[in-house]
Order: structure tokens, then sequence, then C-alpha cells
């Protein structure tokens, strides 16, 4: 369970980067955080491990204050993926890549073994068990940041902007992951502005702009909302847009390419 | 006139390497199109493009075969300095390629290591700067830019070159959708009133097919696809070859709605939605 | 380090010293720099001290070169403790002191009111080779950015447990390697990235690139100049001549 208390947080520069933020997330929910760059969301996700401290207000990880612990503690039960894997990939070989953290958190050798095994398996990295990680593509650097992360199965999983200059291949991976973290109860916390990307999973979404919340609700309600969504200069999935320029249309929008094709199939034929 | 970019048979394999990064590769481009170049990732994009302004084989060498020919002129003999006044490259990341400590400085860059004289310099410089908004910004220092800006600082001193093809790397991945389709919707405006050429790489395909006249994929180094970006998009191989159809581009393709969109326009979800409101009134 | 940033890093600011020629402004910091290590009393230093002060009310940013000298005052202290330990004169070892701050503060005076723009026109006046002054100027321009890498790649790491505040010095150092390393790869990425920018934008086309911007000293700054040195001679003359010493 996360809570933001009444969350306000400002820059030794004077500006306000978040602003009166409260907002809780229940343990196994899919939340996507969006609205334009500078709106807060990355601020917020730092948040949630302490790597910002509010200014006012408090953050809470599972009733622990985040201004009472350090960020490697928070992170043991909220993994963050960044952006950039460039920006944390410095080991010997994949293989103690995925150890790092795991000694870092304190598991004995045995587990680590274990751990290491099952993330090199399950993410299809055994190939590269003795390679350096700086000699993977970009997708497969990503692939292993966010192996590092379930490696110590965290409760929360948080993914920073993960589509960021992925292909599609690489894209739909992401989502079966995601899938697979929400079959297993894990809280799954998504900043993105691919909406496209997000809408499939219907996640709970959360509208940042200027610091504030300014929307917070499912993705099949919230997506209708056409000037909410302009005034956080996010925009609208497509599947959404066709449905409201319907005339006739069914009581939920399109989720998926074939759920608007069947529809729009069986309309036709009367 | 010769095309501005013919590119004949051209194969290129970096030292070591096992397979071509390029692999017989055919390209005509003629003045003022726009043309995305897509595929999936390891394809050698990177490699063409490299190939197009001359950082193959001027800055990196390998095995080289076949022609490259900007504007007449072969790229293998032109040099560098020549190539930078036709071919203009813009990279993926905004901050690589800003080395200036002020975005004015950074846009009279390449000029400056060109020896125009100061006068023209100054011209080109305010012009460039101008005609992507962002004369206001030219004493900053880039750290103080948003990617947005600092992309539209990086084009423009590519622009202040005056070059008839500039290349796009992926010049949207970094950016939020609103700040891509503004870069965008300049680009477009850039052809219009230069007449410039541009060859654009990008994943994001759904921003740029509204002002590509073309698109061309490769896979594993060859041209596997060529043509307008409706038959390209339609085409049943086209998923299986990495590209992110757009999700109306796939379900018009579904419902058979030919002429909705046609080889002219790829259409937008509203105007999707008013066909359908047309067939079933 | 935030002392170290105070002190030397341009901040854009408007005053009658900033306009300034960066030539004069060069000279200026050059004359009282080496006045300090002229100087033979602590009355002299304190004097210099003094001027720069003056001069850094003039500049507008008396605050950020108070707060350096006070800094500064720490490894005085430190250098006037230790010459006293090893037999030297009280005197001579506050002399020491003294003279370490004027120096700091007499160059810091440069720094500060001078850009990277200005930092460049001043050393192709003295004909650097243009690489090396380019090599430069683009450092300073990422300056910054590496400093947010450094924290992006903190806060990465610090996300898989690595506890930065915690342990000896021993493991305080160990633990910065999976910092340093991203760090340095980042950095060679940056320079192949920005090698092939430089190429694509024709650089080193030319052996004598042009300017954008002409840089001719004025009136003010001749005359600022002249009365800078002016200043410096009589100074020089009443130190050695004037005054007595051991003050």
């Amino acid at each position: 369970m996360i809570e933001f208390k009444v969350v306000t947080f400002s820059h030794p520069t004077g500006v306000t980067a978040l602003d009166h933020v409260s907002l809780s997330i229940a343990d196994g929910e899919t939340v996507a955080v969006v609205g334009e760059n500078g709106a807060g969301k990355t601020t917020l996700v730092k948040h949630i491990t302490g790597l910002l401290k509010p200014t006012t207000g408090a953050v809470l990880v599972d009733g622990d204050d985040t201004r009472q612990r350090t960020t490697a503690e928070l992170s043991r039960k909220v993994g963050v993926a960044f952006q950039n894997p460039d920006h944390q990939l410095f080991s010997e070989n994949v293989e103690e890549e995925i150890a790092f953290a795991l000694r870092n958190f304190g598991f004995p050798p045995e587990t680590v073994k274990q751990r290491v095994d099952w993330a090199l398996n399950f993410f299809g990295l055994e190939e590269y068990r003795k390679s350096s990680p700086l000699t993977l593509s970009g997708g497969e650097k990503k692939r292993l940041t966010i192996a590092c992360i379930l490696s110590w199965d965290p409760g929360v999983v948080v993914l920073d902007e993960p589509t960021v200059g992925q292909d599609v291949i690489q894209k739909e991976r992401l989502s079966e992951t995601v899938r697979m973290l929400k079959s297993t109860g894990k809280t799954v916390i998504i900043v993105s502005h691919d909406i496209e990307f997000l809408w499939p999973m219907q996640p709970r979404v959360i509208v940042m702009s200027r610091g504030k919340i300014i929307a917070d609700g499912p993705a099949s309600d919230l997506m209708l909302e056409r000037e909410v969504l302009a005034s956080a200069r996010v925009s609208q999935p497509q599947l959404v847009t066709l449905y409201q320029g319907l005339k006739k249309r069914p009581a939920q929008p399109f989720v998926h390419v074939h759920d608007a094709r069947s529809w729009l199939a069986s309309e036709a034929n009367g | 006139m010769p095309r501005i970019l013919s590119i004949q048979n051209f194969s290129f394999r970096y030292p070591g390497a096992q397979r071509l990064a390029v692999d017989s590769f055919d390209l005509e481009v003629d003045r003022s199109e726009i043309i995305i170049l897509a595929g999936p990732s390891g394809c050698g994009k990177s490699t063409l493009l490299r190939s197009i302004n001359g950082l193959i084989p001027h800055m990196y060498s390998g095995d080289y075969s076949g022609a490259v020919l900007m504007d007449g002129a072969n790229v293998r003999e032109e040099s560098m300095r020549a190539l930078a006044q036709k071919v203009g490259f813009l990279f993926q990341n905004p901050e690589n390629q800003i080395f200036m400590f002020s975005v004015e400085r950074d846009v009279a860059f390449g000029l400056e290591n060109l020896g125009v004289p100061r006068e023209e310099m100054r011209r080109r410089v305010d012009e460039a700067m101008a005609q992507l908004g962002i004369t206001h910004l030219a004493r900053r220092a880039p750290h103080e830019l948003s990617d947005g800006q600092k992309q539209r600082v990086a084009l423009a001193g590519v622009l202040a070159m005056q070059p008839g093809l500039v290349i796009l790397d992926e010049p949207t991945s970094l950016l939020d959708p609103m700040t891509a389709s503004e870069l965008v919707e300049l680009v477009d405006k850039i052809r219009r009133e230069n007449g410039t050429t541009f060859i654009v790489v990008e994943h994001r395909l759904d921003l740029l097919v509204r002002i590509a006249d073309r698109l061309v994929v490769m896979n594993s180094g060859k041209k596997v696809l060529d043509g307008s970006c409706w038959d390209v998009l339609t085409d049943e191989r086209a998923e299986g070859y990495g590209l992110s159809v757009p999700a109306i581009v796939k379900l018009e393709k579904g419902l058979n709605y030919h002429d909705v969109g046609t080889s002219a326009r790829i259409p937008t979800a509203a105007q999707l939605a008013e066909e359908v409101n047309s067939r079933t009134a | 380090m935030n002392w170290v940033a105070g002190g030397f890093i341009f901040r854009r600011t408007e005053s009658a010293y900033h306009r300034l020629d960066p030539r004069v402004k060069l000279l200026l910091s050059i004359l009282l720099f080496t006045l300090a290590i002229l100087s033979r009393s602590v009355l002299e230093l304190a004097g210099i001290i003094a001027f720069v002060l003056v001069l850094s009310g003039v500049a507008k940013i008396l605050r950020r070169i108070s707060r350096t000298a006070a800094f500064t005052l720490g490894f005085a202290v430190f250098i006037f403790v230790l010459n006293f330990v090893i037999g030297r004169d009280l005197l001579l070892s506050i002399l020491y002191a003294a003279r370490f701050v004027a120096i700091v503060v007499s160059t810091s005076l440069f720094f500060i009111t001078t850009s990277p723009d200005e930092l460049e026109q001043v050393m192709n006046a003295f004909h650097l080779p243009r690489d090396i002054v380019f090599a430069f100027v683009t450092a300073v321009r990422f300056i910054p950015v590496m400093l947010l890498d450094a924290i992006q790649i903190m806060d990465a790491q610090k996300s898989r447990g690595l506890e930065m505040q915690k342990g000896n010095l021993v493991r305080r150092v160990r633990n910065m390697v999976p910092v340093l390393i991203p760090l340095v790869v980042n950095s060679v990425i940056r320079s192949g990235e920005l090698a092939e920018a430089m190429e694509s934008r024709a650089y080193g086309a030319v052996p004598k690139p042009t300017s954008l911007n002409q840089y001719r000293s004025s009136l003010v700054d001749r005359a600022v100049a002249v009365g800078g040195v002016a200043i410096f001679a009589v100074a020089v003359y009443t130190f050695y001549f004037v005054l007595p010493t051991q003050l």
C-alpha cells in the first residue's frame, strides 16, 4: 500500500514540482501515470522510494514514512526500473549484474544463485550469462534491468517510461511482462506517454499536470474526457477517438482492434 | 537534374563482422519527399543513414560496395566538408549534438566551421532560429532548455547549413506526444517552405505517416518494402517486420473500406468514424 | 564540494564588471594574484582582499565571493596551523594563510564573472590551438549534464540496494564503483556521439573558422586596464618602498 498524504515538493530553486498531491495505491493495482514532460510524473515516482523527500506532507510505503528509511531499504519492497539502462549497468557479466542487488539486500549465496538462474531463464538471457552487460543490444539491456528487479521479487514494480526507443516486438514483450506481473498479484505502476501501449491494459489512470493530479480513475472512463486529457497534453487512444466519433456505438469503448472490427462488422451486416 | 539521392546496390560490412549490415540496398529519392525508414532494431537503419551523410566511409571504415549518390556526386569521393553542406543529420539524443554554451553559437557552429563570413552567418542563423521558433532562446544555455527545445536548436543548426536533404534519426523518441507532433509539424513546414527532402527513422509511425510520402522498410540489412504509407502498412508482412501499424489502419484494412484510406492519405480515427457513420446511416 | 562550485562557476548576472572585456577581467585578476604573491605583510593582503570585495560589490557577486572566502578560511587555518607546528614564525604563518585566501578570491573573481563563451574568446586571443579551446568549451558545457547523469546513476544504484551513506571509508569507496563505471561508460558513449555530430557539421573543414560574434574592446575596457596596471604599480611601490615590512 502506497500513500501520498498532501505531498508538496519544491526544488531549492523555488520551482514546485508536486503540489498538494494525495493518493493511495492498493496492493495488486495496476496504475498508469500520464502527463506531459515536466508535469511531475518522475518526481512522483522518486518520492515512492525516498529518492526525493517531501517538502511538506508524507509518503508512506506499507506504513513506513519514507523520510525514516533509506532508498535502499525502501527498494526492497519497491523495484523501480529507470528509463536509461546505461545509467546502471556496470558489472563484469550479466550474472554478476543480477546478483548485485540480491547481495545488497542480504540474500544468502544459495538464494542468490537460485534467483539469478531463474531471472536469466525467465527473461531469455541465459546465453548472455557470462557476457558483459555493455555488449547487449538496447532492447536486451532493458530486459536485463527488469530482470534485475524481479530477481529480488518486490511487491511493487515501477516502470519509468519503459517503451521509449523500443520497437513493436520489444513492446509486446513488455506488455506480456506486465500481464505476468499483474497475474502474480504485484502492484504495477507505469509512467508513460505511450497511450496506445497503456490502453489495452485498462489500468487505473492518474493524470498529472503542473505538479497536480487533475484526474484519477479507470482508463475506460478517463480516456473519454477529451478536455481533461487535452489540458494535460495527453493524447487519446485512437480506438477511443473512433468510439466517440461513432453515432451508433456499444456501451463500452473498444479495447482492442479486434473488438472494434467485430462490432463494426456485425453492425454492417445489420 | 540528378535525383537528390540515389542508392545503387549498396552493401556494407563493419570490420570483423560476420554478416552485412546493409545488403544490396537500392533507393531513389526525389526532391522534397519525406520518406520514413522503418524496421526492427538492428536491421541496419543506422548504418544506412550514416552512409548517406558520409560518416560511412569517412569516419567508419569497412567493406563498401555499390554507390551512394548525393545530388549526383558519389559520397565515397566527396569530402565531409562538401557533404555537410548537402546532407544534414539530426541525431537521436538532443543533448549530444549541442556543443556551445549558448543557443545562437551552437546554431552557428557548422557555419563557423565552414568559414562562412560573419554577415552571412548572422543572417542564416537568425533565419534558422526564426523558422524553428527559437529566436527568444538565442542567448540561453542548453542545460536550461527542455528536450523539445533542444531538438529544435539542433535542427536549426542543421538547417543553417542549408542542406538539400536532412536525415532525422528517431527525433521524437525522447519527446512526449504533443512535443513530438509539434516537431513533426515543423518538419512539414520546412519541407513546404524550403523544399527540403527528409529521411526520417522512426518507430512511432502514427505521427509521421500524416506527412510522409513513402515508407521504406528494412530487415536484416535488406530493403523489403517500399511504397506509399498506406500500401506498406496494409501489407500483410508489415507487422512481421516490426512495424507499429496504427490501430486505425489495422481496423480499416479489416473493414475493407478501400476508398477511405488511399495511397494518398492515412485517415484519422475521427475520419474513420465519419465514414462508418455515413455508411450505416 | 559546494564552495568549489559556488566559487568558480559562472552565473549570468548584469553588472558593469561583467560587461568588461574578458581579457581585462583576466588582467585584473592576474594583477591581484601577482600582488598577493609579492606582498610581504598581512596588512597588504588585507588590502588586496578588501579590494577584491569592492570589485565583487560592483560585480554584484559579493555574497558569493564572501562565501568562497569564508570556506577558504578553513583551509587557511589549516595552512596556518601546519606552518606554526613545523616551527615557522606566528606572523609568517598568518601571512601564508592570508595569502592563500587572497589568491583564491582573486582567481574566483575572474571565473565567476566570465562566461564560457568569454573564456573561449580569451583562449582564442592567446592563439591556443582550436582543438584545445573547443575541447574546453564543450567540457564546460557538459558539466551540468554530467552532474545530472551522476545523480541519476546514484538514484538507479540506490534503487538496487546500494547504501551510499553507510559503512566505513573502505566500504564507501568501494560503493563508488557502481556509480563511476556507468559515468565513465556514458562519457565514452557521449564522446562518440559528439564526434559524429561534429563531423556532420564540418568540424575542421577550414583551418581558420570564422566567428559569429565580434569582440572589440571599448574605451571603458582600455581605461580600466590602464587604471588597473597603474594601481598595481602604485601598490608595488607602496609595499616595497613605503610600508615597513612584517606587519
